[in-house]
């Protein structure tokens, strides 16, 4: 919301400054995104160059149509003559000038005297877009007649203005008017609060006013007010000026007051023409399934029974809270008047405008509880102004409600506040505090709650916000006493960070791909019922395919030696309850083949110290010949439809491996006595794994077998088509003696001898 | 003590024991090499050496002591020579030996950690230094957690399906961190300390400075006699931690519905030094995080007494550091993992 400075100090006398305002409300109320300068510069005086004239003769200029050559007296005793392209004012017309040398918005260069069509122009009558007032250039501004020529412009109209760009908190809908953002200024500031002085205009001629409410709940209040005789024209200078400066669009003086006093009280207010009203009706209504309503953007709108709709006797005539209609709005010919001054329940107007995607000033104020008593003065201060500028007669009044509802009373412990805010206030503070934001503070601290802050301040703890945020500034910096704490990462949490250690020294790099996928291997998989994009669908079981992707840009880019990509995250695997199995997995991918995936998971294993066994498997995202399992998941080499060259993959669940790891390793006495080392070579058929030897050796040599190794596969004319020859590398220790050479040699025989019975195996060496 | 042979009347057996000697001496003097040196061993101490000759026959004791000492004067001599000798071809190395100190090292193959995971652990290695725990909190979750139990009230935009990525009507994928807080305190008595990192969601359109998935950064003290105070120490302490200790810290009123009060935090601008720069948008101040007293709702949902205890509660994006911090210009960046970018962190 836009907030003039002259208008705000309308209603707060404060000796602060612009920028300490700001900087209350910034710390205490409400965000001021910035402070806009508008009109013409105060540089050099330049604000003195603008005066009120007054017209003494506009005659026809001899060599231009469209000119007129007009003596201005603008206080200097001579009249100034003023060459102007403007024919909306006549002799006698009190008007704005801008005197030779001023800076105008609209002008690069200072205003220069010259001539025009060899007439002398010594100044300019102004329009009010030629000093930031206004959009309008079709014809110069005319002032109110009694103003003595000679008056600075400034003080007539706010040609300099610094205005405040403010966004409330959703809670603080009072801070979308001046009112309630003069009284957070005044609190703030030791400033002193002048609340508009309305005096309500008498009802003449009464008539009667015919308006019912049939949905209390969606409608608390109405209040409907005739006006007769109304002449539409345009607004004064001051009120479309005023408009301009918080964004709004002057359109004729009955529909600027009613933006005008939505400005000033947060009460958005509707004006009818009473004779486009069938049967002069008011009613309040939920709208007729299918019901339509052409609203005042020109937009047909086909409505649905949560709409709540103002209609007349016969069909709905405004959405609302959110936009009046077409046919029933304020033409220039509209003579009577309807106002209305009601008040909505948020939530329903809330969901009509999303429904309808029609967001408005109104329903922007309402889908976030307007307070229902702000419709009486609203709508004294929009029938002063009607009266006043539209040279109408007030000749009916109705307020339509079933009780107002009362504003709550909390109990309030001032201590509480301190304790809470960890600052000790003074209650004679915390009383003034909350006097000065409007609450009624009982001696016994019952603090009877402001009706426009009635939602939002229920419980003792509001009130205490209410005290913590005048303070604010002033609260010390402290930290928890913490006397019972215990900071520690989980086993799991420590583990992770491991894994993603040695995987960067083993060179691989870190990526984070999206847990959204465009789809999933899984056909179960869960899938949004209404996604962003087409790429982002399905929620993941699997770590792979982004992974594939990361490396994919990893090639594209072409900087790396070699490429290698993990990433420890999420998957969502469905569990046939409301809510997945959601399980930490690793995934990683390097160029190579299997070697290289299984390098990575021995590197990995070797150091979390748990043991990896393989089994052969099939995958949908492996090489069918090239992939395995382990206990914890998946490795092998990537299938080649998914990236082009010999790609290593993994997947495995970090819960699963983590519990493979001992939480603290026990020591092995190595050192004591030495190793006898000893290499043999078998032959076996093709398909004998070796990992199979190796776990027959293990078997065969415990315990005194500490390490076997394979360290060489051959295949060739020696050992025999469909055979191959396995060496391996097996280190024989005792932590308590030294072995013998007979011991050694027995237990080799042993490993050769299970060798050679499962396996058939030949010892060659 | 052993009487030492007069030189003189060393002529002994079939050798000039002190003519020996002296052409040893010499030859070795002249010795220029370590095989110079080894041919001197050879001809005086060699096993054809006279001297090795003269001492298989010699018969007498006071000839072989006089020969013994003549060997251990030549050994020495030798191993003098030899050492003198590899000292200076050492020093002759040292001297001509020269690298090119510029010319590139032989590396190791190093990876490298995502900027956002290096945050993520300095965040949380800040609060587990404070005593906080880390907790992993699920990112699936039921709309009672991840709104009604934070004190969403109906209508709030972000329970619109225009704002939320909803799985169905009552699941969702999280949005904040925050329903880990509640599962913890549903979970456990007072004291909680906590801290949780991690993936949330939100139907926003990717540009430069939004992801729908970013990462957020929670905290939650719950005790006796946490105070708002203590909040503005603890996010003072962060933001010194993450942008240095010469930042200042301001703190701004706001509104949530899972606290009440509710504080926004700006830090001094780090670049500008709180002179106005295009970061911070000529304002001095960087916007860093939401937080507030935890709302008394909140309790009451996880059954603990809102009059015993308080507690705070903060959320930052790690995303939001990552811009700050380290100048990274558009978030969707941090998504494409091309290693130009993840190798400079």
């Amino acid at each position: 919301m836009r907030a003039p400075l002259s208008w705000l100090r309308e209603y707060v006398t404060t000796s602060a400054t612009v920028e300490e305002i700001a900087r209350r409300l910034n710390v205490s109320s409400l965000e001021v995104e910035r402070i806009l300068d508008v009109g013409v510069a105060d540089v050099d005086g330049n604000v003195g160059r603008f005066l009120v004239g007054r017209v003494l003769e506009a005659g026809a200029h001899p060599n231009a149509d469209r000119l007129r050559v007009c003596q201005v007296d603008v206080g200097e005793g001579d009249a100034r003559q003023i060459v102007c392209g403007a024919w909306n004012f006549e002799a006698g017309a009190t008007v704005a000038v801008a005197l030779p040398g001023a800076l105008l918005p609209v002008l690069d260069a200072p205003l220069d005297e010259r001539e025009l069509r060899g007439q002398a122009s010594r100044g300019m009558i102004l329009a009010e877009d030629e000093v930031g007032l206004g959009d309008d250039h079709a014809g110069i501004m005319v002032l109110p007649d009694g103003i003595e020529p000679g008056t600075p412009l400034v003080d007539v109209l706010p040609i300099r203005e610094r205005v405040l760009d403010v966004t409330p908190t959703v809670n603080r809908v009072d801070l979308l008017s001046m009112v309630g953002l003069a009284r957070e200024v005044a609190a703030l500031t030791g400033g002193e609060l002048r609340l508009p002085d309305v005096e309500d205009p008498a009802v003449v001629d009464e008539e009667p006013v015919d308006v019912t409410i049939e949905d209390f709940e969606r409608a608390p209040r109405y209040v409907g007010r005739l006006f007769r005789n109304v002449a539409i024209g345009p607004s004064p200078q001051w009120l479309r000026a005023r408009l301009h400066f918080a964004e709004m669009r002057p359109i004729s003086n009955v529909v600027d007051v009613t933006n005008y006093v939505m400005h000033v009280y947060g009460n958005p207010l509707h004006a009818f023409d009473l004779a486009k009203l069938a049967g002069g009706r008011i009613v309040v209504r939920r709208a007729r399934d299918g019901e339509e309503l052409r609203t005042l953007d020109g937009t047909l709108r086909r409505l649905v029974p949560e709409d709540l709709v103002i209609a007349d006797g016969e069909r709905a005539v405004a959405l609302a809270g959110i936009m009046g209609g077409e046919e029933t709005e304020i033409s220039e010919e509209a003579t009577s008047v309807l106002l209305e001054a009601a008040n909505f329940e948020p939530l329903g107007i809330l969901r009509s405008s999303e429904r309808l995607a029609l967001r408005t000033a109104g329903s922007n104020r309402w889908e976030k509880g307007v307070d229902a008593y702000l419709a009486e003065p609203a709508a004294e201060l929009a029938s002063r102004m009607i009266v006043d500028l539209a040279g109408a007669r007030m000749t009916g009044h109705l307020d339509v409600h079933d009780g107002l509802p009362e504003p709550p009373v909390v109990r309030f412990r001032p201590g509480r506040a301190d304790h809470v805010i960890g600052l000790e206030v003074t209650d004679a503070e915390q009383r003034s505090i909350l006097e000065g934001f409007g609450f009624d503070v009982s001696p016994e601290w019952d603090v009877r709650v402001p009706t426009w802050r009635a939602r939002d301040v229920t419980r003792e703890v509001d009130l205490v916000e209410e005290v913590a945020r005048a303070v604010l500034d002033h609260v010390p910096l402290t930290l928890p006493l913490r006397r019972h704490v215990r900071g520690r990462l989980s086993k799991d949490q420590r583990l992770r960070r491991l894994v993603e250690d040695v995987l960067v020294g083993a060179g691989l790099s870190e990526a984070y791909t999206w847990s959204l996928a465009a789809s999933d291997p899984r056909p179960d998989a869960i899938r949004l019922p209404d996604p962003m994009t087409a790429d982002q669908v399905v929620l993941r079981t699997t770590l792979l395919p982004g992974l594939v992707e990361a490396a994919r840009v990893a090639v594209e880019t072409g900087v790396e030696e070699r490429i290698g990509r993990f990433e420890i995250a999420r998957v969502y695997l469905p569990s046939g309850e409301q809510l997945p199995e959601e399980r930490w997995r690793l995934g990683a991918i390097v160029q190579g083949g299997y070697a290289a995936a299984k390098g990575v998971a021995e590197t990995l294993y070797d150091a979390l110290h748990a043991d990896l066994a393989v089994r052969r498997v099939t995958h949908p995202l492996l090489h069918p010949g090239k992939a395995a399992e382990t206990d914890a998941g998946i490795l092998g080499e990537l299938h080649p439809t998914l990236l082009e060259g010999e790609w290593g993959a993994l997947e495995l669940d970090l819960t699963t491996l983590f519990a493979a790891a001992p939480d603290a390793v026990e020591y092995e006495d190595v050192l004591t006595y030495p190793a006898v080392r000893q290499d043999i070579a078998v032959a076996v058929e093709e398909d004998v794994e070796v990992g199979a030897l190796v776990a027959a050796a293990r078997e065969a040599g415990a315990p005194l077998l500490r390490e076997v190794r394979v360290f060489d596969v051959y295949r060739g004319e020696q050992v025999g088509e469909g055979r191959k020859s396995v060496a391996l590398h097996l280190a024989f220790q005792s932590p308590e003696r030294t072995l013998t050479d007979e011991e050694a040699a027995e237990l080799r025989e042993t490993i050769v001898a299970r060798l050679a019975e499962r396996f058939g195996a030949e010892l060659r060496a | 003590m052993q009487r030492r042979p007069e030189r003189d009347l060393a002529r002994v057996a079939a050798v000039d024991a002190a003519a020996l000697e002296r052409d040893a001496l010499a030859a070795l003097a002249e010795a220029e090499t370590a095989d110079d040196v080894e041919r001197v061993r050879v001809e005086y101490l060699g096993r054809k050496s006279a001297l090795k000759l003269a001492l298989r026959e010699v018969r007498d004791r006071e000839t072989g002591i006089a020969l013994n000492t003549l060997r251990e004067t030549l050994e020495a001599a030798i191993d003098a020579r030899e050492a003198e000798l590899s000292r200076a071809e050492l020093d002759r190395r040292l001297t001509e030996e020269r690298v090119d100190v510029t010319m590139p090292g032989e590396r190791a193959l190093r990876g490298h950690l995502h900027l956002i995971t290096q945050i993520r652990r300095e965040f949380e290695d800040i609060f587990l230094g404070l005593g906080y725990t880390v907790v992993d909190g699920r990112e699936v979750e039921t709309t009672r957690y991840n709104f009604d139990a934070l004190n969403f009230p109906p209508g709030h935009p972000s329970r619109s399906p225009l704002q939320t990525l909803f799985l169905d009507d009552e699941t969702v994928l999280r949005t904040e961190t925050s329903p880990a807080q509640i599962r913890t305190m549903e979970a456990q008595e007072p004291p909680v300390y906590m801290v949780s990192l991690g993936r949330v969601y939100r139907r926003d359109t990717p540009d430069a400075t939004h992801s729908p998935t970013f990462h957020q950064a929670e905290g939650l003290a719950v005790d006796e006699g946490i105070t708002l105070a203590d909040l503005l120490g603890t996010l003072d302490y962060l933001c010194k931690q993450l942008f240095g200790s010469d930042r200042k810290t301001d703190f701004r009123t706001h509104h949530f519905p899972f606290t009440e009060p509710s504080v926004e935090a700006y830090v001094s601008c780090h670049l500008c030094d709180g002179s106005g720069c295009t970061v911070c948008r000529h304002s001095g101040w960087i916007e860093v995080g939401g937080s507030g007293m935890v709302d008394p709702n909140l309790f009451e949902f996880v059954g603990y007494d809102p009059e015993r205890y308080t507690g705070f509660a903060f959320g930052w994006g790690l995303e939001r550091i990552a811009v700050l911090r380290h100048g990274i210009p558009d978030l969707r960046e941090l998504w494409r993992n091309d290693p130009r970018l993840l190798g400079q962190f």
